[in-house]
């Protein structure tokens, strides 16, 4: 039987009354702690302040451009005399960017930093938001009140209009008969009497190795002829048409069997007949006999034959075979191609060739970025184009497909406006003046001399 | 603190305050340009807030320093630093939209997550665990006295052994006063002693002794002695149950005497275990506040400047 009471009297004696007098470890604990782990961050954040400056400051890395100067807060930190804030302004921006205007007629022109947000980490600052665009591209205004482009875009996959090239009544301009269709066949007589396949990129191409497959003997290789177009990467756009790159090796221009496949030059008519004039000249010089001889004309139209004529003298057979040759030029060779116009003369006026160069003036597009797909994935329509005025550029549908603003993070493409159109209008670019040293934008850290 | 019906009104104000600050949080991230910042009007709406809950939340402990002041109820003060030190966390996570920042901001998060979630875990224990501990610790005492009881308990079993031995052995004089009172009853009355109603049994006295010496006051004296035998409460009565075999019926209420010392013994130290880890949490989350509200200031100035 327990004996052993609880009351009340008993349990009170055992008590030390004072014993909240005396600290416990365990409040001992908390008070030092609660001394030591402030005392031990003030620590920390002076040891950081002493060591890196104002980094330790910083709301987070700086992007890859401006990480060289990320000891140098001040650089854009502009504190102003006398002041206490030290918020980033455009003039610090514009101390080493030029940040030409977008628009004239623009109602308003946001802060750099709006735009191109810094301490986000090791990232573009070209990449910026779309809603930095929408804010005034959803319901566009201007000064002088009249819209130039689409007033309502909210994103690549929201109200953005179909590429300019391709809304109604719009035709290539390019001006020389080319056939898609035609040339995408197999078995076509290639140079040298072969038969060949043409593929996209023996005409199509942006830079790299080798040479035009279809060119004339002796024309450049490829990276040394791509123009660039006023884009620093010369991979991005593909190069123009040229006679010499891309047909000269099937569309040969032979003028006279007499020369063998001697061709007249690629030129004005002009500078054709100059050449044929100086060629037959040459040639009756040499062959005197020649001018009694009566053959006909080495190449004949079927439905157009040309009867042969006999000339009296050398004068008067020079200008037979060039009229022959030029005969055969301008109504074969040439107007395959070219449309030629007469002109009351002996020669015809040919059209110049307008090709586009870049068929989305206020967009970019990169070729090369795109190099691992099919041309005709998005071009889609080439291999059944038969007309010149047909523009076969991919409809915005075929970008949609991989491209989503929300890019990445929806398992697609970048669609950000950013990736295809630039805000500043670079073409009024100026120059911008150096004004910093290297201790200016690295600070005091010392570069390391090799000893010896 | 238990968490019941009167925080209502400030659970409900809370909640309210969260969801007004989360619906304004929404669309002000979606539409802004260039994502949620600390530095635009609505994120540093959000950072005010949050820090002047944290402030107040920290005064609590100015507040229970000087208990005389004039400044509403403690317990006010108390539903006040748990239900708006709750909301300050999520109204920072906006401020920063989401992102922890630089290297200051960073460190400053990363304390805020671990004040806000030993706060939560704190607030959880100090509503279930006070009233568990009454249910399983009937002999619980002050925290602060149990060296100094399990110092009684010891002497108190120390007095218990001695008192049976005696008893065992034959000495009137240390016999109690109960055993003499059943001596008395039971005894006959030719002169006999006391102790000859009790039979003298010293190779059992001595068992006592050495059970005194190298299991009783060892485990009583030590704080935890987890390890030992008699801090087992199966394995302790059955030592008990075989003194009880050789004891004597008379003297079986000091053997559970003894048994109820080692199970107080016991239940002081679940108390102690309890009570670390009742108040454990405070060791992380008062310094850790001090040091917060601290960085935190600097962060407020800083950011103002730059």
């Amino acid at each position: 039987m327990l004996r052993r009471t609880r009351t009340t009297k008993k349990l009170a004696k055992r008590i030390d009354l004072q014993y909240f007098a005396r600290p416990h470890p365990f409040r001992r604990w908390r008070f030092w702690l609660s001394l030591s782990i402030p005392a031990i961050a003030l620590g920390w954040f002076i040891m950081q302040r002493a060591h890196g400056g104002q980094k330790v400051y910083s709301s987070g890395q700086l992007s890859r451009a401006h990480a060289v100067f990320t000891e140098q807060c001040a650089l854009c930190h502009v504190t102003q005399a006398g002041a206490f804030i030290a918020h980033v302004n455009d003039k610090a921006c514009l101390a080493c960017h030029d940040a030409p205007l977008h628009h004239a007629n623009q109602t308003f022109t946001p802060e750099c930093a709006a735009c191109h947000v810094e301490h986000k980490g090791a990232m573009l600052l070209q990449a910026t938001a779309d809603a930095a665009c929408t804010e005034c591209h959803a319901q566009l205004s201007t000064r002088d009140g009249q819209a130039h482009y689409a007033t309502s875009i909210t994103g690549f996959d929201n109200q953005h209009p179909e590429f300019a090239p391709l809304r109604s009544g719009k035709a290539d301009p390019g001006g020389v008969r080319l056939n898609h269709y035609l040339h995408l066949q197999p078995g076509l007589m290639g140079p040298n009497n072969t038969r060949v396949q043409m593929t996209c990129d023996d005409c199509h191409r942006t830079a790299g190795g080798g040479v035009w497959p279809y060119g004339a003997p002796g024309v450049l290789p490829v990276a040394a002829t791509q123009p660039t177009l006023g884009h620093p990467s010369n991979q991005v756009y593909m190069a123009l048409p040229e006679f010499a790159k891309h047909c000269a090796a099937c569309h040969t221009l032979q003028f006279d069997k007499r020369f063998g496949n001697e061709q007249v030059p690629h030129d004005k008519p002009e500078v054709v007949r100059a050449f044929l004039l100086k060629r037959f000249g040459d040639y009756i010089a040499a062959h005197p006999e020649a001018v009694h001889e009566v053959n006909p004309p080495d190449r004949q139209i079927p439905e157009r034959v040309r009867v042969p004529r006999v000339a009296r003298n050398a004068a008067e057979w020079v200008q037979f075979r060039v009229d022959d040759a030029q005969w055969l030029l301008y109504a074969k060779t040439c107007k395959q191609c070219h449309t030629l116009t007469p002109t009351g003369g002996p020669l015809p006026e040919v059209a110049k060739s307008n090709f586009t160069a870049r068929w989305m003036a206020h967009a970019e597009f990169d070729h090369h970025a795109h190099r691992m797909m099919f041309c005709t994935a998005c071009h889609t329509r080439t291999t059944d184009s038969r007309e010149t005025s047909d523009v076969l550029l991919p409809g915005i549908q075929t970008c949609q497909q991989c491209h989503r603003p929300q890019g990445a993070a929806k398992e697609a493409a970048e669609g950000r406006c950013f990736e295809c159109h630039e805000y500043h209008d670079w073409s009024k670019a100026k120059p911008t003046k150096g004004g910093f040293t290297i201790q200016q934008l690295r600070g005091s850290i010392q570069t390391s001399v090799p000893k010896g | 603190m238990l968490i019941d019906r009167t925080h209502r009104k400030w659970f409900v104000g809370s909640i309210a305050g969260l969801a007004v600050a989360t619906a304004v949080y929404i669309p002000y991230s979606l539409h802004s340009p260039q994502g949620p910042k600390g530095g635009s009007a609505v994120g540093l709406t959000y950072g005010i807030a949050g820090f002047l809950f944290m402030l107040f939340a920290g005064l609590l402990g100015l507040r229970k320093k000087f208990p005389v002041w004039r400044v509403g109820r403690a317990q006010s003060w108390m539903r006040g630093h748990l239900w708006l030190g709750f909301i300050s966390f999520p109204l920072i996570l906006f401020h920063g939209g989401f992102h922890f920042g630089g290297l200051l901001t960073r460190v400053l998060m990363w304390m805020f997550v671990f004040v806000w979630i030993s706060g939560i875990v704190g607030a959880a224990l100090q509503h279930f665990m006070p009233r568990f501990q009454t249910a399983q610790l009937p002999m619980e005492t002050i925290y602060e006295q149990i060296d100094r009881v399990r110092g009684q308990l010891a002497e108190e079993a120390g007095n218990l052994v001695e008192e049976t031995c005696s008893a065992l052995e034959g000495e009137v004089s240390r016999a109690s006063e109960r055993q003499r009172a059943m001596s008395a009853s039971a005894g006959t009355q030719g002169g006999l002693t006391v102790a000859s109603g009790l039979q003298a049994n010293q190779q059992v006295s001595a068992q006592l002794r050495q059970f005194l010496d190298n299991e009783l006051r060892p485990y009583l004296e030590r704080a935890g002695a987890h390890a030992m035998s008699l801090a087992q409460g199966s394995q302790a009565h059955a030592m008990f149950q075989q003194f009880r075999v050789l004891l004597p019926p008379e003297l079986h209420s000091n053997l559970d005497d003894l048994e109820n010392i080692c199970e107080e013994k016991r239940q002081l130290d679940k108390q102690s275990r309890l009570h670390k880890i009742l108040h454990g949490w405070l060791l992380v989350h008062i310094p850790l506040s001090y040091a917060l509200l601290l960085l935190g200031a600097v962060h407020a100035v800083v950011a103002l400047k730059f």
